[in-house]
């Protein structure tokens, strides 16, 4: 018995160092002989698990490319986010640029910074002062309409109200119509809470909704001509003597970053042709004059039509051989 | 039988697809789990086909990973005892102890690295892929225990 034991443990012990030399043999092989084998085995025995692997490697690359292409899509997305707002700035600055062309002289560039703390939302600091030539009471514009007005300025910077401070005011018109008003920020609920209203409008006169509402000059600060909001609609109030319309804003105070102040010297050139009217609205004011056009001509043509209708008549009730002479109409 | 093939298959399937520097060795796990089961001659045998298998994707060491994996299976199947101790502690050791021993061997004979290198491997990386085969060695034989052996487990 233990005989054979020790047979066994010495069989064991001999295929123990056949693997062994076998091993060595194969490390000690020349480079294109291992090569070869390795070949083989890899061309038999071994292909099924080099599939193996290779499945799970492309397993691998692509989770790994899933992710890098992720990346890579959320870079993408925030490079167009950012080259959208780009391009917005892009356009208001060339937007300022044709206003700075338009109004040639006498007018300061501005930075608008929105330092606003609680309770003072209205009030913004613009980036230039008395040493560029700022006054007190100049008005700032942007290249959309009216933004406010000067109140306090320093040597470098200054103090400006925007369109919702409780004290802006403006005198204003519509476009086309003439009618008059006082455009002032719109005390109204949280959704509300960004809107003009035009007030003082005379009970006779009325504006449909889209109308352009204008700086009409009145007053003598803000000169005739700068867009200040459109029509939304007519609010009812206890004044039955006037009328008074929600617009909404030509500026939008959130969006203003770069302004114009304009000197009190330029005020006095008048501003009439600095800002093009909107081609809709010039449309529609074309619109409503050609109506009416239409229908005075209209009017009068059947007006017209009715006289020979009624001349015919007169003529036809009147003997055609009668020697008398008809009756002249009486004075 | 199973199992083997099965670990093998987990060998060049997860591995790959989990790309860690530290890997888990199902080679040296399947390699010790029959091991066990052998004559010391079988189970050096068997080392020997497997390690030649896995050296047949590196020819340039051909031979190191076949001569370390018949060494690392007939010792275990030599020290058969200590696995059939129902320890976790012990499996786990045993097979940490294997998968390092296995890398030992094959770090020396295959001679590719500076000695920086396989010091750092040998000393850190090797340790670490020791560590998480045993542990994955553990599991398989629970798992294998549970299922096709329930009385032992």
């Amino acid at each position: 018995m233990a005989r054979a034991v020790r047979a066994s443990s010495r069989a064991d012990t001999v295929v123990l160092v056949a693997c062994v030399l076998a091993s060595g043999l194969l490390m000690i092989l020349p480079a294109g002989a291992r090569n070869q084998v390795g070949s083989v085995l890899r061309e038999t025995v071994v292909q099924p698990v080099l599939a193996l692997q290779r499945t799970a490697e492309r397993g691998r690359n692509a989770i790994l490319e899933r992710e890098g292409l992720a990346q890579r899509l959320d870079s993408l997305t925030l490079a167009g986010a950012r080259l959208r707002e780009l391009e917005l700035e892009n356009q208001r600055l060339r937007r300022m640029v044709g206003l700075g062309e338009a109004l040639r002289t006498g007018f300061v560039v501005a930075e608008v910074l929105h330092t606003q703390s609680l309770g003072d939302e209205h009030t913004v600091t613009l980036t230039a002062g008395r040493d560029q030539g700022i006054t007190p009471r100049s008005i700032v514009v942007a290249p959309d309409g009216v933004v406010g007005m000067v109140t306090t300025v320093d040597a470098s910077s200054s103090l400006a109200i925007l369109w919702t401070h409780p004290d802006f005011r403006v005198s204003a018109q519509s476009i086309g119509s003439n009618v008059l008003g006082i455009v002032r920020p719109h005390v109204g609920g949280e959704g509300e809470r960004y809107l003009l209203e035009l007030t003082g409008v005379a009970f006779r006169d009325s504006l449909n909704p889209g109308t352009l509402i204008v700086s009409s000059g009145l007053g003598g600060r803000y000169p005739a001509g700068i867009p200040v909001g459109t029509v939304i609609g007519e609010v009812k109030t206890s004044e039955g003597w006037a009328r008074t319309y929600v617009v909404r804003p030509a500026v939008k105070p959130q969006d203003v970053t770069t302004v114009m102040v304009v000197q009190p010297e330029r005020l006095g050139n008048g501003v009439a042709n600095v800002w093009p009217k909107p081609a809709d609205t010039a449309s529609r004011v074309v619109r409503d004059s050609s109506a009416r056009a239409d229908s005075l001509s209209r009017a009068a043509a059947v007006a017209k039509a009715d006289s020979l209708v009624r001349a015919r008549l007169r003529s036809a009730d009147t003997p055609k051989t009668s020697i008398i002479p008809p009756k002249p109409p009486p004075l | 039988m199973v199992a083997f093939l099965i670990l093998v298959t987990l060998h060049y399937t997860v591995r790959p697809l989990l790309g860690w520097r530290a890997s888990i060795d199902f080679l040296v796990i399947a390699v010790l789990l029959l091991s066990v089961r052998m004559r010391p001659g079988a189970a050096a045998a068997l080392g020997f086909i497997t390690g030649l298998v896995s050296d047949s994707l590196t020819p340039a060491t051909l031979g190191a990973g076949a001569l370390a994996m018949s060494v690392v299976g007939f010792a275990a199947s030599w020290l058969r005892a200590v696995i059939f101790a129902d320890n976790v502690v012990l499996h786990a050791f045993f097979f940490f102890i294997g998968k390092w021993a296995f890398d030992l061997i094959y770090l020396v004979l295959a001679r590719g690295a500076s000695p920086l290198e396989l010091l750092a491997q040998a000393g850190v990386w090797s340790p670490l892929s020791a560590a998480l085969t045993a542990a994955a060695g553990v599991f398989v034989m629970l798992a294998y225990r549970m299922t096709l052996d329930p009385q032992h487990a």
